[in-house]
Parts: C-alpha cells; structure tokens; sequence
C-alpha cells in the first residue's frame, strides 16, 4: 500500500479509530495485524512475507540466546545467525545479480528476484537489535508481538526512518491514550509531508525525468537546472515519504526517529551528511564506522573507514554502479574537504565578502548544495537510466548560447515542464517549506502558531495538494530501497 | 501523595468537551472535500455524471430556449438523456413527442401548445420510444399527453427492425423493473462511479477544463471543439438543419426548398431502398411486439400519460411502390389496420395514415422525400391535443375505422 493513495488514507483512519477503540492489551496486537495488512496488500510482498517473518523469528531468537549466554562462541555465534540471516536475505534478494554479473561478465546467470519492499529497512531494523544486544547496550525484549511489531511497524517499515529497539520498542510497552495534540500534530505532519511529495517532488519530477530521460539531447543549463533540481526533488520526496511515517505514527501515539534536519542549510558537506537520512547515516556510524574505528586511529585509516562508509551507504541504495560511485564520489568529496580545510579557513580570513555573515552563511550553502547535487548526478542516472557520463559530459556544453539568449533557455524548460505551476511552487511554495523547517520540527512549530496563521496554512496547504498535487502518478523513491 | 481520581461525571464531561471539539475542528475542514466533490459534479469532464459535454450544450441551449446548430452530428439519444435529466421539474412540458425522424416535424404550432418538446429521435425503433418516456418517468417528469408517431417497424419482431444507435441497456432495465419481463439486467455498479467525486485527480481535470473553457469557445474533454451553437439570424434561413427549442427539426433552407422533381426523386430513390428503413423481410406482425406496444400505453395511463397516436404519411410514390410489391411488405399493411382496431378498441386518440391518398389535402409537396412529411401536412390531419383530447374525452374517435389504407397492388395508382 503506498502513502499517497486514497486507499492508505482509508486504512490508515480505520486504523487509528479502532486502534483508540481498543483495549489497551488488544492494541499491539491489532497494530501488527494492521502492519501486516499493509504489507501484505502488495501482491509482490504476499509472496515474500516469509522473509520478513524469517528475519522476525530469527533475530528474536537469537536476540534471546545471545541474552542468556555467557559464553562469547555461544554469543558470536548467535550474532553470526542473526547477520547471516538478515544479510544473507537482503545480499541475495538485492545484491546477488550484482555481483554475480560484476564477477562472471556476461557468462553470470542471473536470477529473476524481485525484491520485496522495505527489504533493506526491515533488515537493517532487526540486525540493529541483534547488534545492540550483543554489544549490551540493549535488554532482549521477551514478548514476540512486541518485537514482531518493532520489525514491521506499517508508517515505517517502507520508506524509513529506520528505526532502534531502543527508541521504539519501550513507546510499544508504554500504554498509548488519545492525546489530541498527538493526533493533531501527527495529522498535520502527514499532510506536510503529502504537499512536499505530491505538490513539489512529482511537479519537479516532470521536469527532471524529461531532462534526464534525453539527456544526450539536452545542452550544459538544462542538465545543470535538473541536477541542481534533482537534490530538491529527492529531498522533498523522501523526508515527504518520512513526514508521512512521523506523522503517522504520532497520530498512533508513537513517535518515530527523525531522519532529517533541515539538510540544505548546512554549511559544509559534513554537516549536511549530519542532516540528511539521519536513521541511516546514525546505523552505519554506530554499526560500520565506529567499530572499525571511526576517526580514533590513524589518519589514512579513519579516512578509508569514512570512505568505506560512503561506499556501503551508496550500495544500500541499489545494487548498479551508479548507487556506488555516488556513495564514492560522496566519500570522496567529504575527503577532499578535511584535506582542504586549513586552506579554505586561511583564506576565509582574508576573504573580505565574508564579514558579510549572512552573505557566507548563504556562499556556503549554496556551494554545498552545488557540490551535493554534483554528487547525486550518479544517483539521479541511476535512477532515471541516463548515462552518467553523458550528463557530466554535457554539463559543460551549451552556455555560451544561455548567456546570449537566456529566453530560449526559459521557453525550453517551460516546455520540458518547469513553467507555470512548477514554477510558482517553486517560488511560493518550496522557499515557504525550508523556511518553516529550519525552525525545527514542523509539528512543533505550528502549535506556536495562533490560530488564525494555523488555519490559514492548514487551508493553504490542502489547497496546494487539492490544486497542484500529483495523484496517483508515483511511489516514493526511497520505497525501492 | 496519591492523586484522587476524578469523578465519573468529569471525566465524562471531559470526553464529551473533547469529542466535540475534534468534530468542530473536522468540520472546519469540511468545505475543502465539499467544493472539490461539488465542483467534479458540476463541471463533470468526462460527463460520468452529467452526461456528455457535447450532448450537455445542446441541451442547456434548448433549455434556454434557444434553437441550435448542427443537428446532423447531434447524438440525439445522449440528448434525450440529458434533456429529462436537466429539465426543470416544475416546467416539464405538458406534451412530448416520441418516434423517429418522422415526428421530428411535429412542434409546437402542430401540437397546439407552448408546453411541448419533442423527444424524437432519427431512426427510432421501438427501444427508443420506450426508453424516451422511461426516461421522463425515471426523472419523474412525466408529461400529461404523449404524442407518439408509430413507425410501422415498431410492429416488426425481427433484428431487422432494431437501430444500433438505441439503449438496449436502458431498454432491458425498462423491461425488467417496469414491465416485469425478465431480460438478465443487471443494476450497474454505482460505486465506481461515484468515486470519481472523490478522486482529486479527476477534480484537477475538471479545473483544467473549467479554465480552459472560461475564455473562448467551448471544447469537449480531448480538447475538440464543441461544434453545436445558438442559432444566429432567422431559422428559417440557415444552411444547415437546426434542433429547434421545441425539439422538433428544421431542415436546412436548401432542403426544404426542393422542387417536386427532386422530392420525387428522393421518393424513388428511398423505395428502391426502404428495406434499409427496418423494413427487410417484414411480412407479418411481431406477437410480442404487439403485446409490448399494448404494455406500452397502459404504463403510460397508469403514470397519468395519455397518449395520442400519430400516423404520418409516406410519400404518394413512395407508397404506391410498396404496394406494388405488397407481398413483400405484407407486415408493414397490416401495421395500420392493426393500430386502427387497437385504438377503436382501446379509445385511444388516433390521427394520420400511412397512405397518403385517403388523408384530405396531402399533396406531393407536402413532402420532404418519401419518408417525412412537413408540419403543414401534419396539421391537415392533426388537430393538436387540445382537440384530440376533447374527442376522446366525447368519445369521438374520426378517421379511426371510417378511413382504411390501400393494402393491394390493384389499389394502385399509375405514376
């Protein structure tokens, strides 16, 4: 069931009444029956839910045992089950083609898999519990529903955040009871994030998909337009998709791990890592990074470690070159930062247009945002199967020609679809959004709003989705992950 | 210290604050859903709801009392539909006119009345007479007479007598719910339907359509231009025929300025093919057919309708052709004397035949072709249902048995 259908929209209210209708023994029970109703109304996830409940049944147990074992074997051996487990299902169903064609070439035999949705999420949930109770940092949760409800959570088990057992697991144990600024602020999250998905993703996305989809036809500008207008589209896309899960999980009483923070004003390419996809930046750095190290060792260590952190997170993506050379690039791009950073500090000193504060503050985040989208060029060519070097090819091309005649360029993109509505909400509506968001969590923020500035948006904002929403045109691009 | 518990009473007193405080502030939203819901009904892009967009401008011209252009690509039938739906139920008509293109002359000046609209529709075969007053009768705008021009194919049991152009689904679901003959209908599925109000993306369409349409000339829902106008100027002198507000037809000038040769000439012409007229193989009276036509009537009594049948006329040449091969058409002469018994029996009003050699007055140049008559040749017969309801009301019944039409080739005439 995807978030932007009216048919989530209805299960999703019959949820929530008969979720609050309930007694309090019966509603954790109902909720994983809810979860599993929403899994299972993809034909493609009916197919594969034994994987889920695989991962379910197998981290528990071993979650369990590692728990009761004193022995470190008997531990690791446990943690190994779990891994291999979780690992093995999310390697095999994503990644086995992959390598199986990066090592044999054209002789691989390929399978048909087809994935099954939230794959890397549910995985990723469950191995994270197994870890943190290997490593002691978390009690093994003795009730299955309980956990069985942890892993399959419906607002999140799609599209993120990826959530801990720390964070969750206890809110399942708490007794939930109507709260109306819960339901309220959950509700408005929700729409929040339908406006950012269907009002300026998709819009953005006709643009975008239309540049990328000819791209070797396409001159220097337009690439650079839609690449620069890629990382907004993904943004809005995905923290939509993750307003959507917060917001619905609130309503339930719940409340979710937030897996962005406002990233585009972040002033060096560090801090906007920091920001961006929070759940699975914090589950590489507790996971992968800090185990093997993290910047506590040597130089050339601490930056293979950041690198190979980059690298992972580009596969956790999608199994294609593309995902991994994004990652790369990525890694790579935070290098060369810390490498130049006494040089750029030096000569920010000397540079006079910075006592200016605000004109460095928006210098930096514009560079940072440029670098970002330069970045995701990779991303966006794996997704929409351009040619990467094509793109980057062509990113130099055709500017002398913008500069002479700047209309054509306008009349071009308007045609391609960035003229009219995409256009106003750019101007209108998307400067309003990441104003809002830089004031911190939205669901907050607009409970100190008074009334009248409330209903004002509450209207504005269904209007917008009323108006100029896409519907029923695409899922959510981190729901393939 | 341990908190005391509140009373029952608050605690109820809380909840039913809360209660009413969330629904409140649902109905603040309430208009967002209401004005998108009422906006896709009422402008209704795709006509799930308010029929076609083509078809819908006809009528709203004609309900405005305007004649209108092109009446050759009009779907009549759509036109029907959407005429009884959109008609104002305190000014329904007091009289309508079903049959085909052959009671398309009828209007008001030949009905003898302002409250009139005529339903008919080119090429009309029994289906389409039903479903007309059906349709009335569903949107509970029943006129109190209907004139109903019979074609004699509506007498005729074959496939042969049927028009694909006619709502057979309409036709069954008349059959069945109102005439209680069993045809397989089945309700359609409403549901589907109506979730298009509820669909955003089809209220998007609509605003879409609703802005485009705001400037400029109309254009259906691919964006054509919708071809059916106002009348401008005299209707008497257009080019092209026009859907009078009364519903009836005027040809164009050119057409019905013919001279006799060439009416004669479209005479001849239709007789060498009246088969295609729903008339192939038509040797004798369909049973059933009979029955429904009985059913018919008295449905329409039973709604409060009194029905006032019309025989209109063939052309002099016309007539005498098919009478030369009378055993081939044997069905089509025995449709009159048939109506002829049904009416003395029944005491239903009946005016016209279909030979018109025993009509007072009809001349060559009454006629259009060999199939349709003009208006003034109808009111050389036709009282208007002011009188034909006084006579029936007298029980004066002229011209039903005292007039018999030519059935043999020896009553032939020579041309």
């Amino acid at each position: 069931m995807d978030f932007n259908t009216l048919i989530f929209l209805g299960f999703f209210a019959g949820t929530a009444v008969v979720y609050y209708a309930l007694p309090k023994v019966l509603k954790p029970l109902f909720l994983l029956s809810a979860s599993y109703c929403f899994y299972l109304y993809k034909p493609e996830n009916a197919r594969l839910v034994t994987l889920l409940i695989s991962a379910t049944v197998i981290t528990w147990c071993s979650g369990l045992a590692i728990a009761a074992s004193r022995k470190l074997w008997v531990r690791r051996l446990f943690l190994c089950i779990a891994a291999l487990t979780c690992g093995g299902i999310l390697f095999f169903y994503k990644y086995f083609n992959f390598f199986n064609s990066v090592l044999w070439g054209e002789r691989a035999t390929l399978l048909d898999l087809s994935a099954p949705l939230g794959l890397s999420y549910f995985t990723f949930q469950s191995l994270s519990y197994t870890l943190d109770i290997y490593q002691k940092k978390l009690r093994p949760e003795k009730n299955f529903l309980y956990y069985a409800l942890f892993v399959s959570f419906f607002p999140c088990i799609f599209t993120g955040p990826i959530e801990r057992a720390g964070h969750l697991l206890p809110q399942f144990h708490r007794p939930r009871r109507f709260s109306y600024q819960g339901v309220s602020g959950g509700a408005f999250r929700m729409l929040w994030g339908y406006v950012k998905k269907m009002v300026i993703a998709d819009n953005l996305d006709v643009f975008i998909s239309a540049v990328y989809g000819s791209a070797n036809q396409m001159d220097g500008p337009m690439l650079a337009a839609a690449s620069l207008l890629f990382s907004l589209r993904l943004y809005m896309d995905f923290s939509g998709a993750c307003d959507i899960a917060i917001g619905s999980a609130r309503v339930l009483g719940y409340d979710l791990l937030e897996n962005f923070n406002a990233p585009f004003a972040a002033t060096t390419f560090a801090d906007l890592w920091r920001r961006w996809h929070m759940s699975l930046t914090g589950w590489f750095r507790d996971y992968i990074y800090f185990p093997l190290g993290g910047s506590r060792c040597a130089p050339a260590r601490h930056y293979a470690n950041l690198l190979l952190v980059f690298v992972v997170s580009g596969l956790w993506h999608g199994a294609a070159w593309g995902y991994l050379l994004w990652g790369l690039s990525c890694g790579l791009v935070q290098l060369i930062g810390r490498f130049t950073l006494p040089a750029r500090q030096r000569i920010a000193r000397h540079n006079l247009l910075y006592r200016s504060s605000l004109f460095q503050l928006w210098w930096q985040r514009s560079i940072v945002y440029i670098l970002f989208s330069l970045c995701f060029i990779f991303f966006a060519c794996a997704l929409y199967g351009a040619d990467t070097a094509v793109v980057y090819g062509g990113l130099l091309t055709g500017w002398a020609d913008f500069f002479r005649e700047p209309s054509l360029f306008a009349g071009t993109a308007a045609g391609l679809g960035l003229g009219g509505v995409t256009g106003l909400i750019l101007l209108l509506l998307t400067p309003i959004i990441l104003t809002v968001e830089g004031q911190g969590r939205v669901s907050d923020w607009i409970r100190r709003q008074n009334w009248a500035l409330r209903w004002t948006l509450y209207y504005g904002l269904a209007a917008a989705l009323l108006f100029f929403g896409a519907f029923g045109q695409s899922a959510f691009i981190y729901q393939q992950y | 210290m341990k908190r005391k518990k509140d009373s029952f009473g608050l605690r109820l007193a809380r909840r039913l604050f809360l209660g009413t405080k969330i629904l409140f502030k649902l109905a603040l939203l309430l208009p967002i859903p209401i004005f998108m819901v009422a906006f896709s009904y009422k402008v209704d892009r795709s006509g799930l709801f308010q029929g076609d967009l083509a078809p819908r401008q006809v009528v709203d011209l004609l309900l405005e009392g305007k004649d209108v252009t092109n009446f050759e690509q009009m779907d009549e039938r759509q036109i029907v539909r959407l005429y009884t739906q959109n008609l104002d139920p305190d000014n329904v008509p007091i009289s309508m006119g079903v049959g085909s293109s052959r009671v398309l002359q009828v209007t008001r000046e030949v009905a003898d009345t302002d409250s009139f609209f005529n339903l008919g529709v080119t090429g009309a075969d029994v289906r389409d007479v039903m479903t007309s007053y059906y349709l009335c009768v569903k949107e509970g705008k029943i006129p109190q007479v209907l004139i109903w021009s019979v074609d004699p194919w509506v007498l005729y049991g074959s496939e042969a007598a049927l028009d694909s152009r006619a709502d057979s689904e309409l036709y069954n679901e008349f059959l069945q719910q109102v005439l209680g003959i069993d045809t397989g209908y089945e309700e359609p599925d409403q549901v589907e339907l109506w979730k298009a109000l509820a669909d955003p993306a089809y209220f998007q369409g609509n605003m879409e359509y609703y802005f485009r349409n705001r400037q400029g000339a109309l254009t259906d829902d691919s964006g054509q231009l919708i071809p059916f106008t106002e009348v401008q100027g005299d209707p008497c002198q257009q080019s092209a025929t026009i859907k009078r507000s009364d519903g009836s037809v005027l040809y164009d000038v050119a057409f019905r300025s013919h001279t006799s040769d060439q009416i004669l000439s479209d005479a001849i012409a239709q007789s060498e093919t009246f088969n295609s007229l729903h008339m192939e193989g038509f040797t004798e009276l369909g049973e059933t057919e009979c029955r429904a036509f009985d059913a018919f009537i008295r449905y329409a009594e039973t709604q409060g309708t009194r029905v006032i049948l019309l025989l209109t006329p063939f052309h002099p040449f016309l007539y005498d052709t098919l009478l030369s091969r009378a055993e081939n058409y044997s069905g089509f002469f025995q449709v009159e004397n048939w109506i002829r018994q049904y009416a003395e029996d029944t005491g239903t009003p009946l005016y016209g035949s279909y030979d018109p050699l025993i009509l007072d007055g009809i001349k060559e140049s009454d006629f259009y072709d060999g199939v349709h008559c003009t208006s003034e040749a109808l009111e050389k017969f036709f009282p208007g249902i002011w009188q034909a309801l006084e006579e029936a009301y007298k029980g004066i019944t002229p011209h039903v048995l005292s007039l018999k039409n030519r059935t043999t080739a020896a009553e032939r005439i020579s041309w």
